[in-house]
């Protein structure tokens, strides 16, 4: 019920958010960017639930990336946790990755969940140690313009 | 296109493990074309908590405490204080404490008057007090993130970065405190790594060092600046990859003394 009534919400303020966009024709940098966070929280909302569910953090990173270019978040992690990470971009063809490194640079084993939308994705890892860790946030494809992003993430 | 429906239409196609192709295996972090991105979270004391329940029930009502709170018009202690009281208010959810996080309720907006900011804040402390009240610890802690955030944004577009940083770190301070407090009352060399946080602690050491001198003149902040690099040596684990029992009763005294300097201050 109370993920219904969440979804309505965040519908409601998304199609607040479209109406305002179109009628701005330079929309300010925040807007994009909470609009493109409101399209990765709509993909959260299923791990958001149930026995088994993540805790999703109020926290959050955007920013733009250029095609062929990638940005790296530094985070804290917890072992024995299990860390949720969505980033959403606007073009459906731009297919954002989103990749874990340890703290000496090395790639994490993470499970990549795909949606059936090509601007969004999400990947879950279990830190083996405590300590700080990379978001390696790209574009896989060669899109022609730059996209903002957003990213967020959830723990259990 | 309608755009309404291609934002209701996400749903999940698939799920692959193990290594991504498209990443590399390994990244330089030393490289000086790799671009960061300057905004640093902090974990809430809940993130770092789910962590060691998982080794077994703690008792976290020992860590609930009731202190006065007693603002005044330094503005950088009041962001720590404020920091500070979020955090026990995470505590008093984890102890699901009523009384304790109702009063955290009220202190949360008394601070956040003081910061100029209760206009944005005021809907999440009232639901912080009544959900309190219910029982509805997931909303309360909800309710205490959003509150953090709320704050942290407010702040950074009013520029007042130097306050962004000390909200951050007094959060990070009481959350640790109440770690270190419950490991030192139950030490467990597995449990000790969750203070394995050098990379973490060296961030908010450079963060602080880096306030205007005029947001950390006075005893107080000179307090901050050695306890953190006293907590930047101890908070590091050894070759087995945990923290001595020893390390963490002097994190727990160190952080406690700390929190109450702020609070006495």
């Amino acid at each position: 019920m109370r993920a219904k009534s969440f979804l309505a919400a965040l519908t409601f303020s998304l199609a607040g958010a479209l109406v305002a966009q179109d009628t701005v024709e330079a929309p300010q940098l925040s807007k994009t960017h909470n609009y493109i966070k409101l399209l990765a929280q709509e993909a959260a909302l299923p791990s958001l639930r149930g026995q088994e569910k993540f805790i999703l953090r109020e926290s959050w990173w955007s920013g733009n990336l250029a095609p062929g270019k990638a940005k790296l978040i530094q985070l804290q992690l917890f072992r024995r946790n299990s860390y949720q990470f969505w980033i959403a971009v606007p073009n459906r063809k731009a297919e954002p990755l989103i990749n874990v490194y340890d703290s000496s640079g090395n790639l994490v084993s993470s499970e990549a969940i795909t949606f059936d939308t090509g601007n969004l994705v999400s990947t879950v890892i279990q830190p083996e140690e405590t300590g700080v860790y990379y978001l390696r946030v790209s574009l896989k494809t060669t899109v022609e313009d730059a996209q903002d992003w957003a990213v967020i993430y959830a723990y259990r | 296109m309608n755009r309404i429906s291609l934002f209701c239409a996400i749903s999940l196609i698939g799920v692959t493990g193990a290594f991504s192709q498209d990443a590399p295996a390994k990244i330089n972090l030393d490289d000086p074309n790799l671009v960061f991105v300057s905004d640093s979270v902090i974990p809430i004391p809940l993130e770092i908590f789910a962590s060691l329940d998982k080794l077994g029930a703690q008792d976290w009502g020992r860590q609930v405490e009731s202190r006065d709170l007693r603002v005044d018009t330094n503005r950088s202690r009041t962001a720590m204080l404020f920091g500070l009281v979020v955090s026990e208010g995470f505590i008093g959810v984890q102890a699901q404490d009523k009384e304790s996080v109702r009063r955290l309720g009220r202190d949360v907006l008394a601070l956040a008057k003081s910061l100029g900011v209760a206009e944005e804040v005021e809907v999440h402390a009232n639901a912080i007090v009544n959900g309190a009240g219910r029982g509805e610890w997931e909303m309360v802690r909800s309710e205490l993130d959003k509150t953090r955030q709320t704050v942290i944004n407010k702040m950074k577009e009013l520029r007042d970065d130097e306050l962004v940083a000390l909200v951050s770190l007094g959060g990070w301070l009481g959350g640790t405190e109440a770690l270190a407090s419950v490991l030192r009352d139950n030490y467990s060399e597995e449990g000790s790594d969750l203070l394995n946080q050098p990379d973490l602690i060296k961030q908010l050491k450079t963060d602080f060092n880096e306030l205007p001198q005029r947001a950390r003149r006075g005893n107080l902040f000179t307090q901050v600046s050695m306890t953190l690099e006293h907590l930047e040596s101890l908070m590091r684990s050894d070759e087995s990859g945990a923290i001595s029992e020893g390390k963490v009763i002097e994190i727990s005294l160190a952080t406690r003394n700390l929190v109450e300097a702020i609070y006495e201050s």
